[in-house]
């Protein structure tokens, strides 16, 4: 019973001791960022794998965009694509791509990088065929082989694919060391980080998954984005996004880069010492109609429905009353910014509701009024802020008079299903893009497709170009096709102008809002607009302080 | 409390020899297999449940990675774990791996559950330890105070603290700490800062128990920088064990000062401070080490809230990770693995109490 005696006091002098010794420091951690020369920078995305094979996503990215080469990449500020790990690349046939590599690159293992390492990446992609790999970016390649040590040749699918060089920067385009990544299976971060296989701007030389990981600068890269401005750069992966505006907010890192709330961010600008930058926008908010399912007893009156919908919708509203203007209006699949983008939906509908045109509408197409729509969200796939902005949907299309609106949500896993199984007439989806280009806005909702035949296209299941119905759309098949193999600038931009305007006639879909890139920077950080443009690509060399 | 009541004071002569007898177990090693082979069962209905539970649920495979796959991929997905087999084959695959080490692994990140238990466990058992040190040094030395003024205004105060400690969530308390120590400059977030953090990663051998590394590198302002971190996620989470500790002290210590040997102790003549000190607070502790072992699971539970709050990277962090991403392999996991340390702490505890309480071996 001593013992426990004893044993009381020991722990509250440990801790007493503990609090003292902890109270003894400043205020703040004598390690601060501001005491060092790095930048840190605090994100809540997560990295879902290092190796390239094994991830497709924003976390994952971030990281991969610092420490590999790609064959072609977009230097800051531009979306007009450039040789990095490549010489040069252009197409040798219509179907065939060649790329030279550049002489004497090398990993940071010391390992060459040659046109065997760049075939190998991308053989691998295909082969592993991860679920949460980018295997589905390459469905345009047929095959690639290293015709020698500096030339890899892409045999394409299609003749003229004038969106495969835009593949070469995304997710599928990191290039790997042959030797010390397996041909059949994911390489775990661990282990990658051991191995080295990196030429990018940076390697990592700390690193604990989704908690901490240090870069430094890579003394042999020369590609597309130049030399690193800062020589360390650490990523701190937070939980919670209040965690990371608490951080930035109390300077304890530089950066905070994805994703703070709406609120967050207008609560930050008000903030002394900090800075809010944002870029050009990717992401894409917009409702999907299920033209077999949809309200109307006609194909025409459908139209009508999606048109009238289409005039009665405040985009500006829904962008600053609950995105507080972090994100703006859409009136296009393909966002402003993107080279070919036009404001189709504006031009057809106008910029603010207009009930007379949206009750003619109807009106001509002899569809009665109230037109009664299910609609469906989803609260956890989309952000949290969904939920407002559904609701502020029905309230406006139910102020027309012409709609009314039953308004239901459903969880990402059965809404998954449920969309893709015709359950849902009108909902919710958004988009990222793969590659910074108008197709990647355009065919993945546009393209033809057969349900019964179970071929390929359309991934929204809206039944539009679905060519063993009646929504079948040749037309938009036509002008798809001329624009993916027009390597003409002037003419492919005359294509897409057509392809939208289409598109907000028949409003297969209704673009409702585009996301800005907002990162926060405490004062003194510089770079943060340089990297936050049309590419999505977050670059470490542009930032210092 | 009932089991103050069923004890009877430590100090009494004890009739019973308590060496071993020839050719018979001990009384004690006879306990401590009792105990081991209760472990067992109790271990295998855990294991069990989780498994039936994750069934019950639905299809893992579909859950993570529905939305994402074409039907074929997933029928294949789910034929690389085995899920397209018997139910009863897929379970003694699933104990067999548990005999194996082989937790499973991770559907969405392809991480093997034993090495999450490595890189994060470490965490979650280092809060845990914070915790019940907050817990004793709140719930002891408060249950004395409010027994000793029993009824009293401090009794009173004491025991509507024990309640709203205990009642309030986890994450309120959590947010509510933050809210008042961040303002002034009080890390509120993580188990070190950035770059001693960066800095412990050298340490050899690497513990990830944040406090032992840093001891091991020898630097007493990333010792104390450590500290401070823990201070507020251990402050959280202590006080909800600690409100038990408060009223379990209190009211053993009251019983037991009713006691016919206490009432002795009093009559010999024996001081009141020594009274309390050495005849009734020591024996009202044991059941303190006791309900230790029963508050480990409700600390693993609260370190899930905890972990995410203060973003201390844990195993209840991960847990809460991969619920939020439907990989339900990656979660039968870690529950399989939290129910198994539980089991395993609840026989440690006992073992403790047998060594400190001789009693419940008889």
């Amino acid at each position: 019973m001593r013992n426990f005696r004893r044993g009381t006091a020991i722990i509250a002098v440990t801790a007493m001791a503990g609090v003292a010794l902890a109270a003894c420091g400043s205020g703040k951690s004598s390690d601060d960022s501001a005491s060092g020369s790095g930048v840190l920078v605090g994100t809540t995305d997560k990295v879902v794998s290092i190796d390239p094979a094994g991830s497709y996503d924003n976390g994952s990215m971030t990281v991969q965009t610092q420490v590999y080469q790609y064959l072609l990449n977009f230097p800051a500020g531009s979306t007009e694509l450039t040789p990095d790990a490549a010489e040069s690349c252009d197409f040798a046939t219509p179907t065939t791509y060649v790329c030279k590599i550049k002489p004497g690159l090398k990993f940071a293992n010391g390992n060459e990088l040659t046109a065997s390492d760049v075939a190998f990446s991308f053989k691998r992609i295909v082969d592993i065929a991860d679920p949460s790999g980018p295997s589905s970016l390459l469905g345009a390649m047929k095959s690639v082989e290293a015709t020698d040590d500096s030339t890899v040749t892409f045999t394409l699918n299609a003749p003229n694919d004038q969106t495969f060089p835009q593949i070469l920067v995304t997710s599928a385009g990191p290039i790997v060391d042959e030797e010390t990544y397996p041909a059949d299976k994911v390489l775990d971060d661990d282990a990658a980080v051991k191995a080295n296989g990196f030429s990018g701007p940076y390697t990592i030389s700390k690193y604990s998954k989704n908690q901490l990981a240090e870069f430094k600068a890579n003394p042999d890269y020369a590609g597309t984005y130049g030399k690193p401005k800062t020589k360390t750069v650490t990523m701190k992966y937070y939980a919670k996004p209040e965690n990371l505006k608490l951080d930035i907010k109390n300077k304890d890192i530089d950066v905070a880069f994805r994703s703070l709330t709406p609120t967050d961010i207008a609560d930050l600008e008000k903030a002394k010492g900090l800075n809010v930058v944002t870029g050009a926008g990717g992401e894409l908010r917009y409702i999907t109609f299920n033209l077999t399912t949809m309200p109307g007893d006609s194909a025409e009156q459908k139209r009508a429905i999606r048109q009238a919908m289409a005039s009665s919708v405040d985009r500006a509203e829904l962008a600053k009353q609950v995105y507080k203007d972090t994100y703006t209006p859409a009136y296009s699949m393909v966002p402003d910014g993107q080279a070919g983008a036009t404001e189709a939906f504006k031009d057809a509908y106008g910029d603010a509701p207009d009930k007379a045109a949206a009750e003619k509408i109807l009106s001509d197409a002899g569809v009665k009024t109230p037109v009664t729509i299910k609609l469906q969200y989803n609260p956890d796939h989309y952000g949290s802020s969904s939920d407002q902005e559904y609701n502020a949907v029905k309230r406006q299309l139910e102020a027309s008079g012409l709609f009314k609106v039953d308004l239901q949500s459903t969880e990402w896993v059965t809404y998954s299903e449920e969309y893709n199984a015709d359950a849902y007439p009108v909902f919710q989806l958004g988009w990222f893009p793969d590659f910074p280009d108008a197709d990647n806005y355009l065919s993945p909702f546009l393209a033809p497709y057969d349900t019964e035949k179970k071929k390929s296209g359309n991934f929204t299941n809206s039944h539009y170009n679905d060519e063993a119905t009646e929504f079948a759309d040749p037309t938009m098949t036509k002008l798809l096709d001329d624009e993916r193999t027009d390597g003409d600038k002037a003419s492919r931009e005359a294509t897409l102008k057509k392809i939208q305007d289409r598109l907000a006639s028949e409003v297969p879909y209704l673009p409702l809002l585009t996301g800005s890139q907002v990162a926060i920077g405490v004062d003194g950080v510089k770079g943060l607009q340089d990297t936050l443009d049309a590419s999505f690509k977050f670059r470490f060399t542009s930032l210092s302080k | 409390m009932a089991t103050a009541e069923v004890l009877a004071p430590l100090d009494q002569p004890d009739d019973e020899p308590s060496g071993p007898r020839r050719g018979k177990l001990s009384p004690l090693a006879r306990y401590l297999l009792t105990r081991l082979a209760l472990l067992i069962p109790m271990v295998w209905v855990l294991v069990t449940m989780v498994f039936l539970l994750m069934r019950v649920i639905g299809d893992p495979i579909q859950a993570a990675l529905g939305g994402r796959l074409t039907a074929d991929q997933i029928a294949e997905r789910k034929a690389d774990a085995g899920l397209d087999r018997p139910i009863l084959v897929q379970y003694w695959e699933y104990l067999t791996g548990l005999f194996r080490g082989d937790f499973g692994t991770t559907l969405t990140d392809n991480r093997k559950v034993s090495d999450i238990l490595v890189q994060n466990g470490a965490a979650t058992l280092e809060l845990a330890f914070w915790s019940i040190i907050v817990a004793f040094v709140v719930g002891v030395p408060l249950g004395r105070l409010a027994a000793r003024y029993r009824d009293r205004w401090p009794d009173v105060l004491l025991r509507l603290f024990s309640i709203l400690v205990y009642a309030a969530p986890v994450f309120f308390v959590g947010l509510l700490l933050k809210l008042a120590f961040a303002p002034f400059g009080w890390p509120s977030s993580g188990r070190a800062s950035i770059s001693n953090e960066l800095i412990l990663q050298d340490v050899h051998p690497k513990t990830n128990i944040m406090i032992i590394d840093a001891i091991l590198w020898g630097d007493p302002a990333i010792i104390g920088d450590v500290l401070k971190h823990a201070l507020l996620p251990a402050l959280a989470l202590g006080l909800l064990t600690g409100g038990v500790f408060l009223r379990l002290v209190r009211v053993n210590l009251l019983q037991t000062l009713r006691m016919d040997y206490v009432t002795a102790a009093r009559a010999r003549g024996i001081s009141e401070r020594r009274v309390m000190n050495k005849h009734a607070f020591r024996n009202a502790l044991v059941p303190v080490v006791t309900v230790m072992g029963l508050q480990i699971a409700l600390l693993l539970g609260g370190a899930i809230l905890t972990e995410t709050t203060f973003e201390w990277k844990g195993l209840g962090y991960q847990l809460s990770e991969y619920l939020i991403k439907r990989d339900f392999l990656a979660v039968q996991g870690i529950v399989t693995l939290i129910a198994l340390i539980v089991g395993a702490v609840s026989f440690f505890i006992d073992v403790i109490v047998a060594f400190v309480d001789p009693r419940v071996r008889f």
